[in-house]
């Protein structure tokens, strides 16, 4: 484990944070949860921005804080780096200059990934002589990423730098953050409060409610708790599906598939235009307060949820334990 | 009226306050830079003892700063005589006492610009060169004074503009000798203590106003271009 938190107690105000977990040293570690969940305190706890009440932090064995020891690492010298959401590039240097600037404080240990290498990875050697003003909310982020990777940390947080982006380009943002976490071997921790997003990037999970983690682990396994999906809207409720298990699926760790967007048929379909229909065992049918009916098909790629009115649970005549096959939309996907 | 061209005793009475307030600007500058970053900074002990000192010029009689100075700086005074037995300087009645007593009384505006330029940068920029490696002193070095020099420029042009008219504090602690401490208010007051004086007292009253309405338009300028630098 590369990073561990051990009874880790912040308090700003009124609102209080309390965690324990590990991360592991590679891969992309999503901090999920709700608005106000603690997700960004979090990030700047352990880039040394707010100091620890009480508990531990370590990385690769390095103590990072110890409050019991008083003993704590100033944030320049901790070797996490961290992208905030509203991208803090320095008005008074270009888009280059901004580079520099980390490249010029990197330790010479470091493997040293080259200015020019970069802005190519993240599509921004047009903007490297431009003014960092009047940079739009997309290559803003984008630059902001590149000056956290030049800088070299043993660890880099993401406070959801993608919060400004929207559609094609967010998803285009994620599928770059999960390229680079694979080529790099960086260990990255990001925030989101999107549950596509986490299910796109997460190999791991660490699920925040009110300043306390209610879950944490593998993504398979973490996003299937109760304590997980207890944080979901009533729209978002679904199940992930490991990206690898669809054909032809995306760049990504998985795909998180709503309920709402699942059909359930008690008969191997035919004829349909959807690509991705799975056979499985009913699991469960949870009756929601509504009526509705929330199917759960273990399949060959896993949980599927689906939500039913309750005239097509009895149509169908469903019950656990028996077959039925799960459709899903390809653009769902 | 005034003839556009100036006598030798009127270059001369310019040339000194120019000297004066150039002088006091440059050698209280850093001085005032440090005070203006610690006063930007959040509550840290002492900060109410550090505002005030930076502030007491202001509310003081300059007669009293003059004093005040005679008494320390004096060749009498503690600081004076150790002064002059170990670098043989002397302040009091001198061109660099002038300079002294100018940069004390004009030290409370160069801080109070400076410190409104430090605090109106964003914080959050600190922390995100905090987490780019940089120390302390380099975030100062290349962060705070970068962002911050358009308002350090306006404070010593104003400080500058402000030093060009003290009149009280150098009368007292440097005396009003001609072609040393002999600055424009100092001899527009000698000028009206002669007959006939009047007409050589307006003509540096003129001079003395234009010298301040450039000094205060350079420094709202430069105040403006520091507010449009620090929009990201």
């Amino acid at each position: 484990m590369s990073l561990e938190v051990r009874q880790a107690a912040v308090k700003r105000g009124a609102f209080a944070l309390a965690a324990e977990f590990d991360a592991p040293e590679t891969g992309i570690t999503v901090v999920f949860g709700p608005s106000g969940a603690g997700k960004s305190m979090l990030l700047s706890t352990l880039a040394g921005l707010h100091r620890l009440e009480s508990g531990r932090i370590t990385l690769n064995g390095r103590v990072l804080e110890d409050a019991a020891a008083k003993e704590r690492v100033s944030p320049h010298l901790r070797g996490v780096g961290l992208v905030f959401q509203d991208a803090r590039l320095f008005p008074h240097l270009t888009v280059r200059g901004n580079l520099r600037y980390a490249e010029r404080r990197r330790p010479a240990h470091r493997a040293a990934p080259v200015v020019d290498e970069i802005a190519v990875q993240l599509d921004i050697v047009g903007l490297l002589d431009r003014a960092v003003r009047n940079l739009s909310g997309g290559e803003k982020s984008r630059v902001a990423l590149a000056r956290a990777l030049v800088s070299a940390p043993e660890l880099l947080l993401l406070d959801e730098p993608f919060a400004a982006l929207d559609g094609k380009r967010r998803r285009a943002f994620l599928a770059m953050l999960r390229d680079i976490s694979t080529k790099s071997k960086l260990p990255m921790m990001v925030v989101t409060h999107q549950i596509e997003d986490a299910a796109e990037l997460a190999d791991h999970v660490i699920a925040l409610k009110d300043g306390a983690v209610v879950a944490h682990g593998p993504a398979s396994a973490a996003m299937r708790r109760q304590e997980f999906t207890g944080l979901l809207d009533h729209r978002d409720i679904g199940a992930r599906i490991e990206a690898s298990a669809i054909p032809g699926g995306p760049l990504a760790a998985g795909v998180w598939v709503k309920a709402d967007n699942v059909l359930i048929a008690a008969e191997a379909p035919r004829g349909l235009s959807a690509r991705n229909v799975w056979e499985g065992h009913i699991a469960s049918i949870f009756r929601e307060p509504d009526g509705s009916a929330l199917v759960s098909l273990a399949t060959q790629v896993g949980y599927i949820s689906s939500r039913i009115t309750p005239e097509a649970l009895a149509d169908l005549r469903l019950e656990e334990g028996g077959k039925a096959w799960a459709v899903v939309k390809t653009h769902s996907i | 009226m005034v003839p556009a061209m100036l006598s030798a005793e009127e270059w001369r009475i310019l040339a000194t306050s120019l000297g004066v307030a150039g002088r006091a600007v440059v050698f209280s500058l850093p001085v005032a830079i440090a005070f203006a970053y610690a006063l930007s900074r959040p509550r840290f002990p002492g900060k109410s003892v550090i505002d005030a000192m930076a502030h007491l010029p202001l509310v003081l009689p300059p007669v009293l700063v003059g004093f005040l100075l005679l008494l320390a700086f004096g060749r009498r005074g503690p600081i004076g005589s150790w002064l002059e037995s170990t670098f043989g300087v002397q302040l009091a009645f001198t061109a660099e006492g002038a300079a002294l007593a100018t940069a004390v009384m004009a030290f409370p505006l160069m801080v109070r610009a400076i410190r409104l330029s430090f605090e109106a940068t964003d914080r959050g920029l600190f922390e995100a060169a905090a987490v780019l490696r940089a120390g302390p002193w380099d975030r100062f070095m290349s962060l705070a004074l970068p962002l911050a020099w358009p308002g350090v420029l306006a404070g010593a042009v104003t400080a500058f503009a402000a030093g060009m008219g003290e009149f009280g504090a150098v009368i007292t602690f440097a005396s009003n000798v001609p072609g040393e401490t002999q600055t424009i208010p100092l001899a527009i007051y000698s000028a009206l203590q002669t007959p006939n004086g009047e007409a050589l007292a307006l003509r540096l009253a003129a001079i003395s106003m234009t010298a301040a309405v450039a000094g205060l338009v350079a420094a709202e300028l430069l105040q403006r271009w520091a507010r449009r630098r620090l929009e990201a």
